[in-house]
């Protein structure tokens, strides 16, 4: 599966976050798991 | 990392995009990109260490800003309305600097120069308004001002539609952070050079403009307009960000009105914070209009701090207050700056910077601002918040600004004093003001002194200067 770019990937174990600054191919993986999509927190445009 | 790669992102992922500019004939993304590998691959062969912007929101303020970050130099936008002599010393003060010059729209891209890997350099240089003093240079790091975007903003989240009016101009750190989370998100930036009222509401009508940010002085001539004219509207427009000091009242209440369908954010932040570290949002904006006084009373906050920023409020001690106290705020985070160029961090050995506002938190965690430290007028030992003393008066139909400031006297210490614009064709005396305020918020508060001037002192960026209007005043007794 590929990495989407610009979304985060979280360890579902420890605190690891990866953010995708280049879309790729492979899986990223953390604790022997692979990290998942963590899901945006809105925040409203201040600027 | 270095700010240049929100750029990057958006140039990868949204290429097509028009970023900056009408939607017919705007750069796009993958040309804003181009154009800044070709600057900052002159940047680099030139040796500088600054780009200068000497000019108003143009094109070329996106090019300069990420040209000077792909060639490894600090973007250094000045007030070009600033007289020759005081420009030429800044620039002095910027050296090796390049200027940023037109041309530099049609340089040619040079797709193998790649942006430098420094996050604690430099990204950007903001000199202070320095009203009174030598303006000194605020220094934001690339990773300072990272961590504000990647903690706020989600990368591509705009919707094709979506534009943002930018009517600070670049010299601001809103008109700074205007540019980066408009990247990021990619949401097209429509620039308007020069504010007017009139001006902004047709730009944004005629662009279709959905989110914009505007200081409260221009908050309050945009709803002074709608007014006098009702046809001047803004239907497309759905986010209204309002900050850079403190926004009065009524003004604010009318805009909500004015403004029916728009969602409502109060942001506070300084430029030595990479700007906003705590957001009211459209929720608590639209829960006060129909709430109960709890929730009305929070209109006048600047809601809670955001994702990576700690908020705390101290005594004259340095030790915390207890909740709904009022004291000095301080903020920590990773956006969190307070360097200047040549005096190192302000920031104590705990991190914390010392904002010099004055304010409390609430028992919902909602920071309320109550001013700079030093604007509280003592009268006779009472603590006069010049904020209310302002507010009242705006309430007056005819007021258009009014600044509020602590005059010396004998007998009393200080004495308030007030200086005042009023609307166009709208007339008012001295008096009838007086009397307007001491029905409203009672003697002790009203102005011993008022004046109606046709315009008050104020920055390049709206904020009026107290310490002007204070001296302009004291020479008139």
């Amino acid at each position: 599966m590929a990495n989407q770019l610009g979304k985060r990937y979280q360890c579902s174990t420890c605190e690891a976050t990866v953010l995708i600054t280049k879309a790729g191919d492979g899986e990223l993986a953390c604790h022997g798991q692979p990290m998942e999509i963590a899901q945006a927190k809105p925040l409203p445009s201040s600027d | 990392m270095n700010i240049a790669m929100l750029l990057e992102m958006a140039a990868d992922g949204l290429g097509d995009r028009v970023a900056f500019g009408s939607r017919d004939d705007g750069l796009t993304y993958a040309r804003v990109r181009d154009l800044a590998t070709g600057v900052g691959a002159h940047v680099a062969r030139s040796g500088a260490h600054t780009v200068a912007l000497v000019h108003e929101t143009t094109r070329l303020t996106p090019v300069a800003l990420f040209g000077a970050a792909w060639g490894g130099a600090a973007y250094a936008p000045l007030n070009y309305r600033l007289p020759e002599a005081a420009r030429l010393e800044l620039l002095h003060r910027l050296r090796p600097a390049e200027v940023a010059d037109d041309a530099w729209l049609e340089i040619a891209p040079d797709a193998g120069h790649a942006f430098p890997d420094e996050p604690d350099h430099p990204a950007v240089l903001l000199f202070t308004s320095g009203s009174t003093a030598e303006p000194k240079a605020a220094v934001l790091h690339h990773d300072q001002l990272l961590a504000y975007q990647l903690n706020t903003v989600e990368f591509a989240s705009a919707d094709d539609d979506e534009a943002a009016l930018v009517a600070v101009p670049p010299f601001h750190i809103a008109g700074v952070t205007a540019i980066l989370s408009s990247t990021y998100a990619g949401r097209r930036i429509v620039p308007l050079p020069r504010f007017t009222a009139e001006d902004w509401l047709t730009t944004a009508r005629a662009e279709a403009v959905t989110h914009a940010f505007v200081v409260p002085t221009m908050l309050a001539r945009i709803v002074a307009a709608m007014e006098d004219d009702p046809d001047l509207r803004v239907p497309t427009l759905r986010h209204l960000a309002y900050g850079g000091a403190r926004m009065p009242a009524p003004i604010l209440a009318r805009a909500l009105r004015l403004f029916p369908n728009a969602g409502f954010v109060n942001a506070y932040g300084l430029t030595e914070t990479s700007s906003t570290v705590s957001v009211l949002g459209p929720d608590d904006h639209r829960a006060a209009l129909d709430g109960d006084p709890a929730t009305q009373r929070r209109l006048s906050s600047v809601g809670q701090p955001v994702p990576g920023i700690e908020v705390l409020v101290v005594d004259d001690q340095g030790a915390a207050v207890p909740v709904d106290t009022s004291g000095e705020v301080l903020v920590r985070g990773a956006q969190v700056s307070g360097d200047y160029v040549g005096e190192g961090s302000q920031r104590d050995g705990d991190g914390w910077l010392h904002t010099g506002d004055r304010g409390r938190i609430d028992a919902d965690g909602y920071l309320y601002i109550e001013g700079r430290g030093d604007d509280t007028i003592i009268r006779g030992g009472e603590n006069i918040s010049p904020a209310e003393v302002e507010d009242a008066l705006l309430h007056h139909p005819a007021v258009a600004s009014a600044a509020v400031v602590g005059l010396p006297d004998e007998e009393w210490g200080e004495r308030v004093a007030a200086m005042v614009s009023l609307r166009a064709n709208a007339s008012a005396t001295s008096d009838e003001l007086r009397t307007f305020v001491h029905d409203m918020i009672g003697s002790l508060k009203t102005p011993e002194t008022l004046e109606i001037r046709d315009e008050l002192p104020h920055t390049a960026t709206g904020k009026i200067l107290r310490r002007q209007v204070k001296s302009e005043l004291v020479d008139r007794q």
